[in-house]
């Protein structure tokens, strides 16, 4: 008998720009590039670093550092690890390894009986990687922060046009914006309108294996809610 | 415009990423049931409002979502600085003393 009801599927919140359609390999050209990582997965790490254990499980876990100094980020080819506050990390990776890592880091936090938890906010978020030689200058006009300070290996939580984001800066290439659901329309159209002197246009992800976010894009792209 | 350090961000930003959360360290009656009508009072409603120094809560909401303690001139906005709760309440303590 054939399935039939409810049969749920994954969005992008951006879905409805249509950005497979509009995107083109990336070019030198000055202007910004951009595009969305969908459906990735994100957790929300609580714990106190004054017991011991918390860092060791989550390093043993996910195979990343905790990082301890304000703004930190640790990456691996398996994902990225940010501080976000001082008993607070926002976990980035695969969605379906995210999983695996979140039931895990659950049953090592019971069983050590450690004051920490995780939380899947993985329906909640959604990326953009924004790149161009004036990309800082984008985020100039958005933004109060200075931008261009923000070290490598690092990421910053402020505010772009009343929305709150996390600009993270892995390479000197681009940075990524990381926003939620609720405002990704209002954060897309305002980086876009933002670039528009510029000019702007949708690159194609590159797909590399080794890159902590980019490799974190499920190949085909996951349409349907992953079991 | 303030500029607020933050003391768990290390860092210096705009007032826009912060919102304020009021007088900085209300003793809360340690037990309210035997305390008087007034006195329950003055700790709901009364707050200090000096013209000067004024010790106060602000919370970084765009950032690290801590609420932590700045010392701040009412009339010429100055911030001597700011501290953890728990830093800034030896001060504070220090300074009423
Ligand atoms: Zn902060």
């Amino acid at each position: 008998m054939p399935k039939q009801g409810f049969q749920p599927f994954m969005e992008s919140p951006l879905h409805h720009f249509k950005l497979d359609a509009e995107a083109q390999p990336r070019r030198a050209d000055g202007r910004i590039w951009c595009n969305e990582l969908p459906h990735l997965g994100y957790a929300v790490l609580r714990g106190d670093t004054a017991e011991a254990g918390f860092a060791q499980l989550v390093q043993q876990v996910t195979g990343l550092a905790l990082p301890l100094k304000a703004g930190a980020v640790s990456q691996g080819p398996q994902g990225v690890l940010m501080w976000t506050s001082p008993d607070e990390w926002l976990l980035v990776s695969h969605r379906q390894r995210l999983a695996d890592w979140t039931a895990q880091l659950d049953a090592g936090f019971a069983a050590q009986q450690l004051f920490a938890q995780t939380v899947d906010s993985s329906g909640g978020l959604t990326l953009a990687w924004l790149s161009g030689t004036e990309h800082i200058t984008v985020l100039r006009h958005l933004g109060v922060y200075d931008f261009e300070s923000i070290p490598l290996g690092h990421m910053v939580s402020t505010i772009l046009g009343k929305a709150t984001v996390q600009v993270i800066r892995l390479d000197s290439d681009g940075v990524f914006v990381l926003f939620r659901r609720s405002f990704a329309d209002y954060v897309w159209r305002l980086l876009r309108r933002a670039a528009q002197p510029y000019g702007f246009a949708v690159c194609q992800l590159e797909a590399r294996s080794d890159h902590p976010l980019f490799a974190q894009l499920a190949a085909p792209r996951p349409s349907l809610i992953l079991a | 415009m303030l500029v607020i350090t933050c003391p768990y961000c290390q860092e210096a930003r705009e007032e826009e990423e912060f919102s304020y959360a009021g007088e900085a360290y209300i003793a809360r009656p340690a037990v309210p049931e035997e305390v008087d009508d007034a006195t329950w009072g003055d700790y709901v409603f009364h707050r200090k409002n000096p013209r000067g120094w004024h010790w106060e809560q602000w919370q970084h909401v765009a950032g690290c979502r801590k609420v932590f303690a700045v010392k701040r001139h009412t009339v010429s906005y100055e911030i001597a600085g700011s501290w953890t709760l728990a830093d800034g309440k030896a001060l504070y303590e220090e300074e009423q003393a």
